[in-house]
């Protein structure tokens, strides 16, 4: 359902809050920070993947002209923190578990004595047994990655709903597949970096480029062993996000002790290649196994799912990414009966973690491979299948999330307009294909505490303007943009008449920040809290101004007009002012909270785990080359729902994005690893799409409105990015009919695929 | 050793003593203090570092700074002049060509390197010209239709509705070839 509302600022395409720095080359990142004094820190990291720590010798190291501390785990706490399982150190503390583990580090006057003193550093390894595959990890005679465990499964996941052997029982068609997902990386422009700095009264300064800045505070206060309030986090500009830069890995713990051993600022940037070896935390990596049960019309009767996920050494977000791959889903479509298996596995390799679709990309690669297989095989329309199975307004999926708006449906139909399905199906061409399917995601999760809000502040200045003080950050996508525009929608004034603060831990309420595309959704609905709080303090004092009752006002374009006389008005610069400089003053301040409607998942794992879910749906056109496997993406087509759209700008930039990762990780994405050790850990290796490769892109908005957003808004961040591997392979399917069910789906397995077709095999 | 010379940025000289290995990238952010070009990648791929120097465009963290004494460099901070932004910067926030920003310094002088040799480029031209400059939040397409108001002298006509921008996007853009070096 839409609503209709009259917006004076929302829909409309500002001029970027922080545009100009951006263009003009002003907007500070992190290293663009110079602090006086400042030293330079470089990390000595493990060159095993699985090795015990007989002895580190700093001696020389020290000695070296230049060099103002040297630091191991012997200058750490030896805590462990992680945000789900706290068992990664910030320096080894015994043994290393991955090519790439931070061991020592040493902060020095410039770069090349930091280097040089980094290789001055003597380790006594001694090498033990590693092990890269999950599969294998999970066998009981496999080398134990943390030894206080008994085996190296981090989480077990079996959720039954309903009657699963009956359901199956009663399908008229049942399938079995199995798919694998690969580990992507962020591949953010900006690699992540901090500059620390520690104060002789004890409190640490972090400038960092997170996208969670509150949680970033929590993990460096546990690793740092302080309070809190004794570590102050201070967001630059972020160069790219997309859920890397969520302080999952030791970059900023390891400037901050290098920092407090110097007592002189110490700055560390990542290099590409470490960024690639332990930075941002690539995507967990999945081998699902599925069988699924139908219904001779199309239902869907019966979901069964098993799912290897893989670890890597620590676990950071991956058992909440692993729960997202197993349930999230279901939300989709209409299930009843479903069996979620889920392990999450340790193996001797980087880290994997959050990356935009959280668990879901691996998810839908299978899910909605399996509908085109059941369409293909019930000789039925997949927009049809999808059409009659989408989730709708009220639907609750078996793990119990609860929907409330949801333009699936349109989705689906705008999308098969958009691609000339039926057209294109009509009069089909040689080599050329088109596939489908649907995507599910959600607008925030309750998953961190029994919590999944946001505040802000918004004070008032005298000529009328107003701040936002907010902790959620930018990272770029567009979201203080947003947030301008909601409190100036609510607060009637004009969009250059409102600011935003940067992100600071020290000056602003605590926020959870950038991640499970919570931020227009959660943090929105706070903003515009806070904006009607203000509005009433502002409508107070203007009626004893104007002289009249405050339910009488209204608020537009700056000024607060009395209902039916329009002609008594007042600025709100005037009302600001009028507030203040009077006896007894006071500034018009106030703030604003919001906690979503979500349930947190209990033991079994039924909850509600989020306030709103936003719906897609995409189709694909591509053309393979029967003689080189080649696979080219002629058209593509997008429809999403995201309730309002605050900012169109920045929502379409979303989906442009999302597509453009997406296709990325179907096509392209990868690295080749050697015993854990990625091979040529660059740009050169791992290929981003270019502008040439980007191939014709529609796409639209439902008309939606979520009644619990702000102003009708939900979320979108994530939601395209989702479908898109599995829609490129049902494409490819029905362009040459073969079935790629690994990633990335490269030219090579089109071609091979396609050989063994013509053998008959 | 170090060694002191000038380096002339957006007309503007600088003495700078540095050692003969300086990348320019770093001297120009280090030494002169101009730190709008960012680096990506360190291995000349990602277009990040993209500066002009005497009309040509270079990948600033592969130039030595020493190789470009007497020569004229222009980096992002030099397009804007009193407080006037430069038609493609103009058309870059209108066109809303960036996300994060940390590719747009380059995009924008890669950019700017191409209208100055040729104010009239073809789409094809410029998209496979800006294909040397990686983005990895927008997807190109906003970036191109960026490039492309300049081009058509569409920046500053306020703003357009949806649907004139979705067609004008589709217009710009037709599928290309996907590669990949990974493994299976
Ligand atoms: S940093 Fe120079 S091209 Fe990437
Ligand atoms: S805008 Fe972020 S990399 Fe281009």
């Amino acid at each position: 359902m839409s609503k209709a509302e009259n917006f004076a600022v929302l829909g409309q395409n500002v001029d970027r809050f922080e545009g100009h720095d951006k263009v003009t080359g002003s907007a500070a990142y992190v290293a663009d920070v110079f602090l006086p004094g400042m030293l330079t820190g470089r990390i000595l990291r493990s060159p095993l993947p699985h090795a015990r720590i007989r002895n580190i010798d700093t001696s020389r190291a020290e000695k070296l002209r230049g060099v103002k501390a040297v630091v191991t785990a012997e200058d750490t706490i030896k805590k462990g923190w992680g945000v789900f399982f706290p068992d990664q150190y910030p320096l080894s503390v015994g043994k290393a578990r991955y090519v790439g583990e931070e061991v020592a580090a040493v902060a020095a006057i410039d770069r090349d004595t930091a280097e040089e003193a980094l290789e001055l550093i003597d380790i006594d390894w001694e090498e033990l047994p590693a092990v890269f595959d999950a599969a294998e990890a999970m066998q009981p005679d496999a080398p134990l990655i943390h030894e206080e465990k008994e085996n190296n499964i981090a989480l077990t996941i079996d959720v039954v709903r309903g009657d699963i052997d009956a359901a199956f029982k009663d399908s008229d068609l049942v399938i079995e597949d199995s798919f694998e997902s690969v580990p992507q990386w962020h591949s953010a422009i900006e690699t992540i970096g901090s500059v620390a700095d520690y104060s002789a009264n004890g409190k640490y300064t972090v400038y960092m480029n997170t996208q969670t800045l509150f949680m970033a505070r929590m993990r460096l206060a546990t690793a740092l062993g302080v309070r809190e309030a004794d570590v102050r986090v201070i967001q630059t500009a972020v160069g790219g996000g997309f859920g890397g830069k969520s302080c999952d890995d030791n970059n900023a713990m390891v400037a901050a002790i290098l920092a407090r051993k110097a007592r002189r600022p110490v700055k560390i940037i990542n290099t590409r290649e470490e960024e690639f070896l332990a930075g941002s935390r690539p995507r967990v990596n999945m081998k699902v196994w599925m069988r699924m049960g139908f219904k001779k019309d199309g239902r869907i009767r019966a979901k069964h799912m098993r799912i290897i996920a893989d670890n890597g050494a620590y676990s950071g977000k991956a058992p909440a990414i692993t729960g997202v791959a197993a349930l999230r889903h279901d939300t989709c479509y209409k299930y009843s009966d479903v069996r979620s298996e889920a392990y999450l596995v340790y193996t001797n390799k980087i880290p994997t973690g959050a990356f935009r679709g959280f668990g879901n990309p691996s998810a839908e690669f299978s899910v909605e491979q399996m509908m085109d297989i059941a369409a293909d095989e019930l000789g039925m329309d997949p927009f049809e299948m999808a059409r009659l199975n989408a989730a709708e307004e009220g639907y609750v999926s078996p793990h119990g999330n609860r929907v409330i708006s949801c333009e699936l449906r349109q989705c689906i139909d705008r999308t098969e307009r958009m691609i000339g399905w039926k057209e294109k199906r009509a009069a089909r061409k040689p080599n050329r294909g088109l596939g489908m399917g649907c995507t599910v995601h959600v607008s925030g999760k309750r998953h961190f505490g029994d919590y999944d809000g946001s505040s802000a502040t918004i004070k008032m200045n005298e000529d009328g303007k107003a701040f936002i003080l907010s902790g959620e950050g930018e990272t770029g996508q567009g979201h203080w943009t947003a947030m301008c525009q909601i409190a100036a929608e609510e607060l009637g004034v004009p969009f250059s008449d409102v600011a935003i603060s940067e992100a600071d831990t020290d000056l602003t309420t605590f926020c959870l920040g950038n991640y499970a595309s919570r931020l227009t959704y959660v943090a929105g609905n706070a903003v515009k809290n806070a904006a009607t709080a203000v509005k009433e303090i502002l409508h107070e004092t203007a009626a004893e101004m104007l002289e009249c009752d405050p339910s009488d006002l209204v608020s537009r374009d700056g000024f607060i007009f009395v209902k039916g006389a329009e002609q008594r008005s007042i600025s709100v610069a005037d009302v600001v002012r009028g507030r203040q400089f009077r006896r007894g003053g006071a500034p018009v301040v106030a703030s604003g909270s919001f906690d979503a409607d979500s349930v947190s998942q209990d033991a079994l794992r039924y909850g509600n785990e989020s306030g709103a879910y936003n719906f897609g749906c995409q189709a694909a056109e591509v053309e393979v080359d029967p003689d080189t496997g080649h696979v080219k993406v002629i058209q593509y087509a997008v429809a999403s729902d995201c309730g309002t759209v605050i900012y169109p700008i920045g929502a379409e930039g979303q989906v442009e994005g999302s597509i453009a990762q997406g296709l990325g990780y179907a096509l392209i994405e990868g690295i080749r690893m050697e015993e854990g050790r990625p091979v040529n850990p660059n740009f050169s290796d791992y290929r981003l799409a270019s502008m040439r490769d980007m191939p014709d892109l529609v796409h639209e908005f439902a008309d939606s409105y979520e009644p619990t957003g702000p102003f009708g808004a939900k979320g979108l961040g994530e939601l395209g990015m989702d479908p898109v591997a599995a829609i490129i392979s049902n494409a490819i399917y029905d362009a040459v009919g073969v079935r790629i069910r690994t990633l990335p789906i490269t030219e090579e397995k089109v071609l091979r695929a396609l050989q063994e077709k013509k053998n008959g095999s | 050793m170090k060694r002191e010379m000038v380096l002339n940025v957006n007309g503007e000289e600088h003495d700078v003593e540095i050692e003969p290995n300086r990348l320019l990238l770093e001297a120009l952010r280090e030494d002169v203090g101009l730190t709008g070009t960012k680096e990506g990648c360190s291995i000349g791929v990602c277009g990040a570092c993209s500066v002009i120097v005497d009309g040509r465009l270079v990948s600033a963290c592969l130039t030595l700074a020493a190789a470009c004494e007497g020569k004229k460099i222009e980096t992002i901070e030099g397009l804007a002049r009193d407080g006037e932004l430069h038609p493609l910067q103009r058309a870059f926030v209108q066109f809303g060509g960036f996300q994060c920003g940390i590719c747009t310094p380059g995009q924008i002088m890669a950019a700017k390197a191409l209208l100055d040799h040729n104010p009239n480029p073809t789409t094809d031209q410029v998209k496979e010209w800006m294909s040397a400059n990686l983005c990895r939040c927008t997807g190109y397409y906003k970036i191109l239709e960026s490039v492309m108001a300049v081009v058509e002298g569409k920046v500053d006509e306020g703003r357009r509705d949806e649907a004139v921008r979705q067609a004008r996007i589709q217009s710009l853009y037709q599928s290309d070839t996907y590669k990949s070096n990974a493994s299976d």
